[in-house]
């Protein structure tokens, strides 16, 4: 019997424990590592941050579900992997930290024969001074990164909302809190909501309402934007977020670098190089992401973290991290099977893995300051990668070593998003884009890199309907209900 | 080389516009084709789109009549919004009421990829933010309002879709067959409320067997509706995947309204 272990249980870690242990069966084991006790629909984190949905309602156990998975689970942090194993024995293993209340602190080392490494990102809060959740990394800001975050900034949000009943303008800034990070689609989410909910509650004229983000135009989503083939027409991405930033009176700035953030202020370092301060009442600054930390160690015990492990922390996989200028940026430098290249029985899979480069075009201010979105690695293709990385640890331990690996690269693989800009049932709204392939291909495609008859979108109430439903439907995959293995990713 | 402007009606050549990653003798090229096009039509500004080409590269005139390249020009902030009457190339006997602002900042790269950022004001903003909306695939048509936009498409002889030759029907003609599904089932609607008012058990065995019918005629025509709706998406690929769902919910709707005639004419008509 051989041993998967997976570390991580988000939406990538999940997906490749649980297709593994429904193809291995019990011929093999599986172990998920994840610190946290639930699972979390994070794309409806934005409704808790608007109080429109409960966390009980976008989380759920996950030990009743890797029961009956057949899954071992272990509620803990890895905090090293020892591809090599130790002086006196050659198998692999990962040093773990209990984070359940019942053993918190306990360390514990686990073998495997296959590694998945899947633990998603470190919300590096830390990365601007000042910028946090409302807790003890930051007080000033909040976040929607996390359902306990969400939960906060819905409480932060309702008391808002009574400061403009009470007749107190109030200014909200929405946007990233740095200039390397990603999910600005979440962000951009979260401000159309919030504009929604204002309307709701009748106090939309008492508020100023901003977006900032590190995006060099409106629309880019750390994709490079896109070009949409809206009602026959091509459609960019920036028109596109312009006109609805336009429509709900919505002001922005782009191109920035948050450097700073104090009590109701933040400072900025824009792509121009210029500098400045913008107040706020109410925030949510979405953090950089950074790898866990993992470490990792050889046979001896000599730190080789820099070889499995890419400068920011993801786990570096079959990517070509050497290619260069923009100029010089392909489609085939993204990675085909998550295979770590120096320890071939380790995979890396969504957001834990090391990207090649950044997909948009990379801008940096007079300064220096870098000032761009980082690539995406989220929801859909999370998925792909999991279960195409599932496919391969499975491949490998049933057929042997020299099974094909399967294959899912974002240069070659389409994504769906659905973004709400709004919850009701008969008033929400919701932005719904395919775009294929979400990494440009400017070799296939000349021009956006793009097809744009697989790459489009709409606005209305239909695609928040399209959103609900996603919204059940991948809590019931999730929890592995009847018919769960036919939910496509 | 003085290039020829695209001008309505002719259809822009290209739809989007991408970013130089390459600054060679092309580029170059491009360049001095919209400097020497500028020059021969004595413009204030022109984006490389407008001649033809997809670069994301344009130049515009500066208050002291100088030419300055952007390439990849990006507008990253902006203040003083304005509404201003403009015109463009690409419509020259035409203006509209367009707002922009009249102050703003802009990054861009050279003729030899070096970072540059310009603050702009008053008529060399709008024009930069006028020939920037062309580098993302967009005449200012995209930046009016509902009105400005009706009243200019009024102007224009062959409207603003002129020379698309795909585009997205606002009526396909299944929704002729989804009208007939709807004139059917109002149809067995009737003997159901005519039920209450019959008596006679032979009338209606007649009426259930006319339901009974009715109902696989109603069946028929949404298999139909389904599969031609198929075939109707795939001749419009420029409208979006919402076909499928769209053709999927009404077909479920369709049957649930006949399900439900159904179960009444059972309980109401059937007299066995």
């Amino acid at each position: 019997m051989a041993r998967l272990v997976v570390l991580g249980g988000g939406v990538a870690g999940h997906t490749t424990a649980t297709f593994a242990a429904k193809w291995l069966g019990s011929q093999h084991e599986v172990v998920v590592v994840t610190p946290n006790a639930k699972w979390n629909w994070i794309p409806s984190n934005i409704w808790v941050g608007v109080g429109q949905m409960t966390k009980e309602e976008v989380t759920f156990d996950l030990a009743p579900v890797y029961a009956k998975a057949g899954i071992t689970y272990h509620q803990a942090k890895a905090v090293s992997i020892n591809p090599e194993g130790k002086e006196d024995s050659d198998k692999p293993f990962v040093t773990i930290e209990y984070t359940s209340a019942d053993k918190a602190g306990q360390t514990e080392t686990i073998e495997y024969d296959y590694l998945v490494n899947a633990t998603g990102p470190k919300l590096n809060f830390g990365a601007t001074p000042g910028l946090g959740e409302g807790s003890q990394l930051g007080e000033h800001t909040v976040s929607v990164c996390t359902a306990d975050h969400a939960v906060h900034a819905s409480e932060k949000l309702q008391e808002a909302i009574e400061k403009m009943k009470a007749g107190t303008r109030q200014k909200f800034l929405i946007g990233t809190g740095h200039g390397m990070c990603t999910c600005q689609g979440a962000a951009f989410e979260y401000i159309f909501n919030i504009e929604h909910e204002l309307k709701k509650a009748g106090v939309r004229e008492m508020a100023d309402i901003k977006w900032i983000s590190n995006e060099s135009f409106l629309g880019d989503f750390g994709m490079g934007g896109l070009h949409m083939k809206v009602g026959g027409y091509v459609v960019s991405s920036k028109l596109f977020a312009e006109s609805l930033f336009a429509e709900r009176d919505v002001e922005w700035m782009i191109g920035a670098h948050v450097s700073k953030v104090d009590a109701g202020k933040i400072e900025y370092e824009l792509l121009d190089g210029t500098t400045g301060e913008e107040e706020f009442d109410f925030a949510m600054l979405i953090p950089p992401f950074a790898g866990v930390g993992l470490k990792a160690y050889n046979k001896a015990g000599e730190d080789i973290t820099d070889t499995v492990f890419a400068p920011n922390g993801f786990m570096k996989v079959d990517a070509n991290y050497n290619a260069g200028a923009y100029e010089n940026w392909k489609a085939s430098d993204w990675p085909r099977t998550y295979q770590n290249p120096t320890y071939k029985n380790m995979f890396a899979a969504g957001i834990a893995f090391a990207p090649p480069h950044i997909i948009s075009k990379p801008m940096s201010s007079p300064n220096g300051t870098p000032i761009n979105p980082t690539p995406p690695r989220t929801g859909m293709p999370s998925g792909i990668i999991g279960k195409a990385v599932a496919h391969s640890v499975c491949d490998l331990m049933t057929k042997g070593e020299d099974a094909k690996l399967h294959e899912a690269s974002m240069a070659e693989m389409g994504a769906a998003c659905v973004a709400s800009a709004g919850k009701g049932i008969f008033n929400g709204t919701a932005a719904a884009m395919t775009v294929y392939p979400v990494v440009p291909d400017f070799e296939k495609y000349p021009g956006t890199g793009r097809d744009t008859d697989y790459t489009f979108g709409e606005i209305g109430l239909a695609g928040h309907w399209i959103k609900h439903i996603l919204h059940h439907l991948f809590i019931y995959k999730a929890k592995l209900n009847p018919g769960w293995t036919l939910i496509p990713e | 080389m003085v290039k020829e402007i695209i001008q309505y009606p002719t259809p822009l050549s290209v739809k989007y516009a991408t970013d130089v990653r390459i600054f060679d003798e092309e580029l170059f090229s491009l360049i001095d084709d919209l400097k020497d096009t500028i020059k021969e039509n004595n413009l204030d500004g022109l984006a490389a789109f407008q001649i033809g080409n997809y670069f994301n590269v344009i130049v515009v005139k500066d208050d002291n009549g100088e030419l300055i390249e952007m390439i990849n020009p990006r507008l990253i902030a902006h203040s003083d919004k304005v509404t201003t009457e403009e015109k463009t190339a690409y419509y020259p006997n035409h203006s509209a009421k367009i707002q922009r602002y009249n102050k703003i900042s802009v990054v861009y790269q050279d003729r030899n990829g070096k970072d540059c950022s310009m603050q702009a004001t008053g008529k060399m903003a709008i024009v930069i933010q006028r020939k920037i909306d062309y580098t993302f695939g967009a005449t200012f048509i995209q930046k009016m309002s509902k009105e400005e936009k009706e009243k200019f498409e009024a102007q224009l002889e062959g409207g603003i879709d002129v020379g698309y030759d795909e585009y997205c029907p606002t009526t396909f003609k299944r929704d002729y067959v989804l009208k007939g599904i709807n004139i059917a089932l109002i149809v067995m609607l009737l003997p159901v409320i005519a039920s209450f008012f019959v008596d006679n058990t032979q009338l209606l065995e007649k009426m259930w067997n006319y339901q009974l019918y009715g109902s696989f005629v109603v069946m028929g025509m949404t298999i139909g509706y389904f599969f031609y709706g198929q075939y109707e998406g795939k001749i419009y690929t420029s409208c979006t995947s919402c076909q499928i769902g769209n053709i999927i919910g009404t077909c479920v709707i369709a049957l649930i309204k006949l399900t439900l005639i159904m179960i009444a004419s059972y309980f109401f008509i059937n007299p066995s």
